[in-house]
């Protein structure tokens, strides 16, 4: 036995082969045509471009669709997804290559590599695969999370898949029985199915037996791949390819313009409104639930789902987009309603045209769920095929701001503040430079020698408590001599409200005003204490022309402290912990700066509360929704409060004016548990840079 | 039914108070930050026309202002909620006409530009508060006023007006054309437009008049055979007095606190 010579013979025991390759004519038409259609469907939609830098584009394929990192967040469903991935892929590997030695003559199962390959890791792998099937199995039926989709479907495909692999090894296992085969330790499953059998079965039997498994082998792997593409298994395909077309640019940069001039709707509320890539996105969903088992406001109790989002879309879409066999379509009969509305949902904010309306077809995309949203992303952060939900959420506010002129009273109150005034907070008393008060601050048009910008915001300028941080922003930045100015009575709103609520066309408004106004100042460098104003100015204003070198006014401090220009006196002993903002830290990556100001005002080090960084819960501000008020029994911000609470915390840094007010109002309603102060990180480091203790703290104006 | 709605632009009301700034030699208010939007009253009648307009099914809303060019865009924004035409009368410099002024001014263009059932105006302007344009306009055109009107409802050709009074509510019947000053009720908060039409009310006409269309003498309305002026105009100082009201019993200082109250109530 010279292992040079190992192989086996393919085929053995099998006759009528022309049987198979005859079955697999109607299995690749039947694939062929799921998978055609869907991509049918998909070029129904707008324009993308989605295919710029490939090489960025390859390797975020390699980390996300083979290794798999973000499904590997969740290190049991990582796992058994893991083993099933890789254990298909040696599986293909190895059925190519019995296919290329039968039907092109290669003479690849030979030898070693017969025997390490072909043999034992194939052995292995198939084993794994249906260890994870198990695994698999054990979550859906034993641990049962809520995240998951439970459907008929989802059984189906796990089963067939273990069967698949039961009936290879019984195959292989009968084939060395009833051969002998002298390599059969190779395979050590197959050989222990051999041995197995050998006991129970006579070699007539099991020769009979291998046949009839063989050809249902045959026919249920056809029959499975003929299905995938009508199934949700069809991420296989498009995960990879959804993964490979994703957003490149930073969460906080992901709301497509609308070019008003040629627009024939603003918004979304038909699949045509689309573009190809979010149609792609409803077809990519694995139902896997993660992005609505982070989304702060399911996560209180309220309606948003953005899985259910995709979800329902999706089916929507297979409903309305229908293709017919020869590539026409067809429209969507009227009279089928697949979900039962509920009362709260139907309104008159549907639909201008019935027949291909979204929002409100389905009860995910009720009006009262798209306004329930805090644009956090964290739903874009969880999903391991890049799915991106809180864009769609924002086209169809869009819709139902711009061509509807319907939603919540208290954001009409703040987008009319925003057109008349500049700013969103109806019935201030403050105006933009009233936290100058005492302080030597100049601004821009009096002065042609400032290095870098205060933007400062409309809360930073406009509610009293955060006057006081912008007060220590800018004693801070004096006290380091750096020259800067502000805007002062010219800066206006940078229109992240007016467009995080739908209102587009505001939003360009501001944009375009402040840009040009910042150009007229020759403005280059901008410090702001508002990550949503930083995240206008960094991702925003490119586009309108304004580009600037914009920092959060933690990493122009930080920046200042490492210089030696910024020191700390007097770190105190509370125990402190930080809050991430959205769109500091998930949208824009900024996450080390502030932890730096905090970690220097304190002997003790950062407390980290058990939902921070990149899985960092909203404070329930962002997407307008400061501006509305929450039912009191499911406030994202008291969930949030909760949190701090029990992270030990006597002090909660944050670093945005809206999670100030909303961290606030959090804590005070649970006052009776503990008392945690709110500050700002600027205020921590003001604090901790003077002299003497912290008696001298910036006192608020007038 | 032709419905015509007048409306005011005025300073942003809203500014903060420490914003706000006279100009004691013109005697008018500084505009300083302040942005300019429509007086609210206006839009409660627009709103209400535009309610109206939607219960009978059939009627002509047209948007009429006096006023600066800037006055357009309060006419624009009236078309995006929906009015079918807007007519400008330029005020040619007068910045401040007294309500007889803008009345006479008014009447005359609506006299030009057609023939209304239904004319309305708000209650009063949030810069002036005069509340008199209404009942003057109903003066010109010799149709009769109903003022402080919340609601209106039209049933063959007839109106029925809701009239808020300091008691109560009052029910009117009413033939046109009639004039009607309206005030605000929960009912009448104005719409918001859609961006669609916003963008939409700049292609639309828009009739610009001039007081010399009008027949009217430009130099006499700048004057103003006023029957009244603004003699002065200041912010008001506030002043906080504090004074202890001294007794050797309750009764005693009951008394001498209700004792200075008269003093002091009566001289003011």
């Amino acid at each position: 036995m010279n292992p040079a010579d190992a192989t086996r013979q393919i085929y053995w025991n099998i006759s009528h082969i022309w049987v198979m390759y005859l079955l697999l004519l109607p299995t690749v038409a039947i694939a062929g045509y799921g998978i055609y259609r869907q991509f049918a469907r998909w070029r129904r939609g707008l324009p993308a471009a989605r295919f710029d830098r490939p090489a960025k584009r390859v390797q975020l394929l390699v980390k996300h669709a083979f290794a798999q990192r973000r499904t590997a967040r969740n290190r049991y469903a990582g796992l058994f997804h893991r083993l099933v991935t890789y254990g298909f892929i040696v599986l293909t590997i190895a059925t190519t290559i019995v296919a290329l030695d039968a039907d092109f003559g290669t003479t690849i199962m030979r030898g070693n590599f017969y025997l390490y390959f072909q043999s034992f890791v194939v052995d292995i792998f198939g084993a794994l695969v249906m260890v994870g099937i198990g695994m698999a199995a054990t979550r859906r039926y034993l641990m049962r999370p809520k995240q998951l989709v439970y459907t008929n479907e989802a059984t189906l495909i796990l089963a067939v898949i273990f069967l698949m692999c039961l009936q290879g090894f019984l195959i292989e296992g009968w084939r060395i029985a009833a051969t002998n085969d002298p390599w059969g330790a190779w395979s050590p499953f197959g050989n222990a199915v051999a041995r197995g059998s050998l006991q129970l079965m006579s070699v007539e039997a099991i020769r009979g037996a291998h046949g009839g498994v063989w050809w249902s082998h045959v026919v249920l792997s056809f029959g499975f791949i003929a299905w995938v593409p009508y199934t949700k298994m069809m991420h296989v395909i498009t995960a990879p390819l959804n993964i490979y077309t994703a957003n490149l640019v930073p969460l906080g940069a992901t709301l497509r313009s609308i070019d008003f001039e040629k627009a024939e709707s603003f918004g979304v509320n038909s699949f045509e409104d689309f573009t190809w890539k979010d149609l792609l996105d409803l077809d990519a969903c694995t139902e896997c639930g993660r992005c609505t088992s982070v989304c702060p406001a399911n996560i209180v109790g309220k309606e948003l789902s953005p899985r259910d989002i995709i979800l329902q879309l999706r089916d929507l879409m297979h409903e309305e987009l229908r293709i017919s066999d020869f590539g026409f379509r067809i429209d969507k009969p009227k009279d089928k309603i697949r979900y039962e509305t509920s009362g709260s949902n139907s309104d008159k904010s549907a639909i201008r045209n019935p027949q291909s309306a979204i929002i409100a077809a389905v009860p995910a995309t009720s009006p009262l769920s798209l306004w329930q949203c805090t644009t956090c992303a964290a739903c874009m952060q969880a999903c391991p095929v890049f799915i991106e939900q809180m864009p769609k959420i924002v086209d169809m506010r869009r819709h139902l701001v711009m061509e509807e002129a319907d939603f919540p009273d208290s954001m009409q109150e703040a987008i009319l503040s925003l057109e008349r005034r500049g700013h969103p907070f109806s019935g201030t008393q403050s105006t933009r430079i009233d936290w100058t008060e005492g302080l030597n601050i100049r601004q821009v048009s009096e002065t042609d020698d400032a290095e870098v910008l205060l933007w400062v915001g409309c809360g930073g300028a406009l509610i009293e408590r955060n006057q006081r941080v912008t007060r220590a922003t800018a004693q801070l930045l004096e006290q380091a001599g750096v020259k800067f100015a502000i805007m002062g009575r010219e800066e206006k709103c940078s229109g992240d409200p007016a467009r995080r609520i739908g209102n587009e066309f505001l939003f360009e408004t501001l944009a375009k005003e402040n840009v040009a106004n910042l150009n007229k100042h020759h403005v280059k460098k901008v410090v702001t204490a508002c990550p949503h104003c930083f995240n206008t100015f960094k991702n925003e204003y490119p586009q309108y022309g304004g580009r600037f070198e914009v920092f959060h006014h933690s990493e122009y401090l930080a920046d200042l402290v490492s210089e030696g220009r910024l020191k700390s006196h007097t770190g105190s002993d509370k125990k402190i912990t930080f809050h991430d903002p959205c769109y500091l830290g998930r949208q824009n990556g900024v996450y080390d700066a502030p932890r730096e100001l905090v970690q220097i005002s304190t002997k003790e080090s950062v407390v980290e509360m058990e939902r921070s960084r990149k899985k960092s819960f909203c404070c329930g501000g962002g997407g307008g929704m400061s501006f509305v008020e929450e039912p009191p029994d499911k406030r994202v911000n008291q969930e949030r409060a909760r949190e701090v609470l029990e992270s030990g915390a006597d002090v909660l840094a944050v670093g945005c004016p809206f999670c100030m007010t909303m961290m606030e109002d959090g804590i005070n309603a649970r006052k009776g548990e503990r008392e945690v102060k709110v500050m700002d990180v600027s205020e921590l480091l003001w604090e901790a840079a003077q002299p003497r203790a912290a008696e001298t703290f910036v006192t608020t104006p007038g | 039914m032709n419905i015509l709605v007048c409306l005011k632009q005025i300073l942003d009301p809203e500014i903060p108070a420490r914003d706000f700034r006279v100009d004691t030699v013109k005697r008018e208010a500084d505009r300083g930050s302040a942005s300019l939007v429509t007086n609210i009253f206006c839009e409660n009648a627009l709103e209400t026309a535009l309610q109206l307009r939607e219960r009978t099914g059939s009627a002509r809303i047209t948007v009429l202002s006096y006023g600066p060019p800037s006055a357009e865009d309060s006419l624009r924004k009236a078309l995006a909620m929906k009015a079918d035409a807007a007519a400008l009368v330029l005020n040619d410099g007068n910045q401040n006409p007294d309500p007889f002024t803008t009345a006479r001014v008014l009447a005359a263009a609506i006299r030009k530009i057609g023939t209304f059932d239904l004319i309305m105006v708000g209650r009063e302007a949030g810069d002036w508060g005069a509340g008199q344009t209404g009942g003057l306009i109903a003066e010109e055109l010799g149709m009769p006023c109903v003022s402080f009107v919340d609601r209106i409802e039209s049933n063959d050709g007839q109106l029925k007006l809701n009239r808020q009074t300091d008691t109560g509510w009052e029910v009117l019947e009413a033939s046109p054309p009639i004039v009607v000053s309206v005030t605000n009720d929960e009912h009448n908060l104005p719409r918001i437009p859609k961006v669609r039409d916003v963008m939409m009310s700049y292609r639309q006409p828009l009739t610009n008049l001039s007081l010399d269309d009008l027949g009217i003498d430009a130099h006499e309305a700048r004057a103003g055979n006023s029957y009244y002026q603004v003699a002065e105009l200041s912010i008001p100082q506030k002043e906080t007095h504090c004074e202890f009201v001294t007794g050797d019993t309750l009764d005693q200082k009951v008394g001498s606190l209700a004792q200075r109250i008269i003093e002091v109530t009566s001289a003011m």
